[in-house]
């Protein structure tokens, strides 16, 4: 059982890695990103890749945050000429994109087949029992870093000019200001820790197929930081937790819930979520941290 | 003295109407002018072409000796022509203090660098800012609210607090749309206290829409009347608000 929880935990981890890059290019930025997972594939197989050719994993995990940084650049120039609708569009058939290519390029990718024996973190402490506490461990410095960061970031005068062209783009124009290099900015870093969220997810699950890359990946990491509360950083973390607590808690509604075969389960557990998120939305709308003060 | 903001025949379409035909205005470096006219007239629109949020479909406009037409909105702030809107655009979720420090020029602490490093730095410019967000806070009236969230704040304060914002951008000239538009009586003379000393005392020059044509006459030293896009009548504020073609065009010939 504790080696479960620490898988779960693992996993929620990840999510809030996702999250917190969201966040920050929407809740406190305004960017509508409907292709989180993209960036997240990115990192997922670049690391994945380099690491089989041999690389150390420290190089391949920083080379999956540039790579999704990088990509992440011309989607940011394009959100500059797109109203936020638009750029919603775009970033989801970006994903959809990335997913295809990876389909397809059977050449670097394998395609469908996917990619098995990736090097697991930490594999030299064995399978499982240590190696999965030192990867859970080694996340949670990263979620500490990158929750430092954003709180620091979000007080500072940057973070006050990006959270000014949220709520109001013509009004910062008419002060003076350039919101296009801090909306590709941030565009970029949010895309740079899903790029590390995915290093994360290759080294840790081992195998990368196209199929683990669908949009519901980007629709969840939305709905852990709308559960948390949009533009907190707590909320993040808390948003990402839940996620995990209703994704993994639902399991073992089987137990409770008579009648239901394994394979309407599967079902049942997408409308436990489904309805979580309507009652929170009803109750509880502005997250479960609150919004601002 | 020297003109600082001139637009001469500005037109602007939309789709087969014309918004505005061949209108051409000015103002003097520290003048105060006014325009009136009735709803629809172009008069919000002409701020528009001329802070530009539009481009005009044909004329010019020129700020402190540069052609700034085609030029970008935050360009023209930089040069100093500042404005405020009709519907205040106050960034809501930043308390009023942060919507006053994030107009300010900031050299350092708006580069994603300042992020990672340099945090004396950062202080040092932030401790400046704050000092000078407090003066203006302080002389607009707004202190009381300084903490609290800009979309908490009333329609009125709303205004002030989009004037202060424009004030911490050091601007040589500032377009106000509707200032007394949803304000009480008292605060109608307060505001206008305030536009009189920033410009005599600042040097700021000020082109105001106002329907309130009361304040608003005593305020201007010219004023310009507009009517279904077009200027037709300008001068010193009591004598054109005299003239019959005014009276009838403004007033719909109800008086």
């Amino acid at each position: 059982m504790t080696a479960y929880l620490i898988a779960v935990g693992i996993v929620a981890l990840i999510y809030m890695l996702l999250t917190i890059g969201l966040n920050l290019q929407y809740g406190y930025t305004g960017l509508i990103n409907f292709g989180v997972v993209a960036f997240f594939a990115i990192g997922a197989y670049t690391s994945a890749l380099l690491a089989l050719h041999g690389w150390w994993l420290a190089p391949a995990f920083v080379a999956a945050i540039i790579l999704a940084s990088i990509f992440a650049y011309p989607i940011g120039l394009l959100s500059l000429r797109l109203s936020d609708e638009y750029l919603a569009v775009v970033t989801l058939g970006f994903s959809e994109f990335v997913r295809i290519v990876l389909q397809q390029e059977e050449w670097l990718t394998k395609g469908v087949q996917g990619l098995p024996g990736i090097p697991r973190m930490f594999a030299s402490m064995g399978v499982g029992g240590y190696a999965d506490v030192a990867i859970f461990a080694t996340l949670v410095a990263c979620n500490a870093v990158a929750i430092g960061l954003m709180l620091h970031l979000v007080r500072s005068p940057y973070g006050r000019l990006i959270q000014a062209i949220r709520d109001d783009e013509v009004a910062v124009e008419a002060i003076g200001k350039d919101p296009r290099r801090l909306k590709v900015q941030v565009f970029m870093l949010g895309a740079g820790l899903a790029g590390l969220a995915g290093a994360f997810y290759a080294h840790f699950i081992t195998y990368l197929s196209p199929d683990q890359f669908l949009p519901l990946v980007t629709f969840y990491v939305w709905i852990a930081m709308i559960i948390g509360g949009t533009g907190r950083t707590t909320g993040a973390v808390a948003g990402s937790v839940l996620l995990l607590v209703f994704l993994e808690g639902s399991r073992f509604a089987r137990d409770w819930i008579p009648g239901v075969s394994e394979v309407q389960m599967a079902s049942v557990r997408l409308a436990l979520v489904g309805l979580g998120l309507i009652l929170f939305t009803l109750y509880r709308p502005q997250g479960i941290m609150g919004s601002r003060r | 003295m020297s003109t600082l903001l001139a637009a001469t025949g500005v037109q602007k379409r939309f789709g087969g109407f014309k918004v505005l035909d061949d209108v051409s205005f000015e103002i003097e470096d520290r003048g105060l002018v006014g325009i009136v006219g009735t709803n629809g007239a172009g008069k919000s629109t002409l701020f528009a072409v001329v802070s530009g949020q539009l481009e005009a479909d044909e004329g010019s406009v020129s700020f402190a000796g540069h052609d700034i037409t085609g030029v970008a909105p935050l360009r023209r702030a930089r040069l100093g022509l500042g404005r405020t809107f009709q519907v205040p655009r106050e960034f809501a979720h930043l308390t009023v203090r942060e919507n006053f420090l994030v107009a300010a020029r900031c050299e350092y602490g708006e580069t994603l660098r300042s992020v990672f490093g340099g945090w004396h730095r950062v202080d040092r410019e932030q401790r400046e800012l704050r000092a000078r967000a407090d003066g203006w806070i302080e002389f607009l009236g707004l202190a009381r609210v300084a903490g609290e969230l800009a979309g908490s704040l009333s329609g009125g304060q709303k205004k002030l607090l989009e004037l202060g914002r424009m004030l911490m951008t050091e601007p040589r000239c500032i377009l106000l749309d509707e200032p007394f538009a949803g304000v009480n009586p008292v605060l109608v003379d307060e505001i206008s206290q305030r536009i009189r000393e920033l410009n005599a005392t600042h040097g700021i020059a000020f082109v105001i829409i106002e329907h309130h044509l009361t304040a608003l006459k005593a305020l201007v030293q010219h004023l310009y009347v507009m009517d279904q896009g077009r200027v037709i009548a300008d001068g010193d504020p009591t004598a054109v608000l005299a003239q019959p073609r005014v009276l009838e065009a403004y007033m719909g010939g109800v008086i």
